[in-house]
């Protein structure tokens, strides 16, 4: 398995080439693009300047394990409006054509958000109708999307089996699972996830979890690798049982409130024990 | 070429004997039962599902269509409807001529000040509906009840669609009302039945919602026999 870390977790006023330098030294092998998230990675940025964002990744010795994005909060591919769909289409589509030009084959997507506004049922038609038309986009550019698993602030696709079901009626190939391991602790347990969706995951995304915080109090449930509350050599176990030999991308929240670079190296070496199997 | 709104309403109310005499009453309630005819409104189509959401719940019994064909039918489907063109106007006012039903959706719902304007003047000229710019329902940090409430043909609660177009004051009856507003029309037009609908039936049959199912069967199971 390799290692990466979301560009996102750069501070601002470092800039691209210093994070990079970063990242590198902290011993990752490669780094997961935030479109829309970053000055450097916008829809606005042309492929011209995608392709130098390759450049630099790649002379600083790292390589981009996939291509993410926020924006699907707040254009959803589930959203009522069509206007809202057609721009939550073109996010897909771009984050595609840009893991193309990176040397990328995955990008993540929020396949649907459920409100009470918009109900369950109508997300889910909509979402597997659009991740059908997008499959197919993906397929030709040899990417495959990756649909996270963000069980409580999505509020759908809330267990494994569900989340299987989902990916049946989109019947697409270049469809899987981008999981988050720390997104489970409500609602199940992320081994279990991995062992039923083991072949459809892209790429799992990794961070810890304070269960006790639970999701209704005013503080983050999330902490760094190791301390939180996932069951560490479980995850590991299953990851080997299913032959998942793929990259692990660190989501942390920026917790560090002095000497912010060290969040990199503490998650590197957790993720190298975690690879390693030495829990 | 453009129906105005007199040439539409001569027709529907010229229809009545010429429709006698040409099905007579036995042979009009044959041609007319159990057939649904979806009005598919191509690119004037502003929500696909919507279109989807009809096939989905009528399945094999509903035939699709396009404006220039205008097969006769029991009921008639104009499906998330924006622009309706002279065609269309023709279909509706065949079906309505013919005692049959017409559920017209408006497909406003997100359009913009200038396309409202022309949505709203087509269905004023051409159907003689009259409506209001469209309203948003839900508003941050003010939980809503995301029900339309039918009265007609039975009372029930379907699913909302964040937006709905008004039904001005007009001749008809409201048979569907969400937070107060007017949101759908039932109202005799020649021997027919037009049904506007302000807030759309569409995705909740997509989503496989009972209620609106049931909702489109008892419109289309009145029909037959005696149009109510």
């Amino acid at each position: 398995m390799k290692k990466s870390i979301g560009d996102n977790m750069i501070p601002k006023e470092w800039g691209l080439e210093k994070g990079l330098e970063l990242v590198k030294r902290a011993g990752y092998d490669g780094i997961e693009l935030w479109l829309g998230d970053m000055p450097w990675f916008q829809m606005s940025t042309a492929d011209a300047d995608v392709r130098e964002l390759r450049r630099k990744i790649e002379s600083a010795g790292l390589v981009v394990s996939n291509v993410s994005t926020g924006l699907h909060w707040r254009s959803p591919v589930s959203a009522r409006d069509p206007q809202v769909r057609a721009q939550a289409t073109r996010i897909v589509e771009r984050e595609i054509e840009t893991a193309a030009l990176l040397g990328a084959d995955a990008v993540l997507v929020v396949a649907g958000l459920v409100t009470e506004e918009v109900p369950y049922n109508e997300v889910y038609q909509r979402s597997v109708e659009a991740l059908k038309a997008l499959g197919q986009t993906a397929a030709r550019a040899n990417v495959r999307i990756g649909c996270e698993n963000c069980n409580s602030e999505q509020r759908f696709l809330l267990s494994p089996r569900e989340f299987s079901q989902f990916l049946n009626d989109v019947n697409s190939p270049a469809v899987g699972l981008h999981l988050d391991v720390g997104n489970i602790h409500d609602t199940g347990f992320p081994e279990q996830w991995i062992e039923l969706l083991g072949s459809r995951i892209t790429r799992v995304h990794v961070k810890d979890v304070l269960r006790h915080r639970g999701r209704c109090g005013d503080q983050s449930v999330y902490t760094n690798l190791l301390l939180g509350d996932n069951n560490w050599p479980a995850i590991r176990a299953a990851l080997t049982k299913v032959g998942y030999d793929g990259w692990l991308v660190a989501e942390m929240e920026a917790r560090y409130r002095y000497a912010p670079d060290q969040q990199f190296f503490d998650t590197a070496q957790a993720m190298d024990r975690l690879i390693a199997g030495r829990l | 070429m453009r129906l105005t709104r007199r040439q539409f309403l001569g027709c529907t109310a010229a229809a009545v004997p010429l429709g006698r005499w040409r099905f007579g009453r036995h042979s009009a309630a044959v041609e007319t039962t159990s057939k649904w005819v979806l009005l598919d409104p191509g690119p004037h189509c502003r929500l696909r599902e919507s279109v989807s959401g009809y096939e989905a719940a009528l399945g094999a019994r509903l035939l699709r269509a396009d404006a220039q064909s205008s097969p006769s039918c029991n009921v008639l489907i104009v499906p998330a409807a924006f622009e309706i063109p002279p065609a269309a106007v023709r279909a509706i006012a065949k079906c309505l001529q013919a005692g049959g039903k017409v559920i017209l959706e408006s497909g406003a719902w997100f359009a913009s000040e200038a396309e409202f304007r022309a949505h709203r003047r087509v269905l004023r000229d051409a159907l003689d509906v009259y409506v209001e710019a469209p309203v948003p329902l839900w508003r941050p940090a003010e939980p809503g009840i995301p029900y339309v409430d039918f009265t007609w043909p039975f009372p029930t609660k379907i699913r909302d669609f964040s937006r709905v177009v008004p039904l001005a004051s007009q001749a008809g009856e409201v048979i569907a009302r969400v937070g107060g507003v007017p949101a759908a029309l039932r109202r005799r037009t020649g021997r027919g039945t037009l049904v506007f609908l302000g807030s759309p039936l569409g995705p909740a049959l997509w989503a496989g919602d009972v209620e609106a199912r049931r909702w489109l069967e008892a419109v289309g199971g009145r029909t037959q026999g005696n149009a109510a």
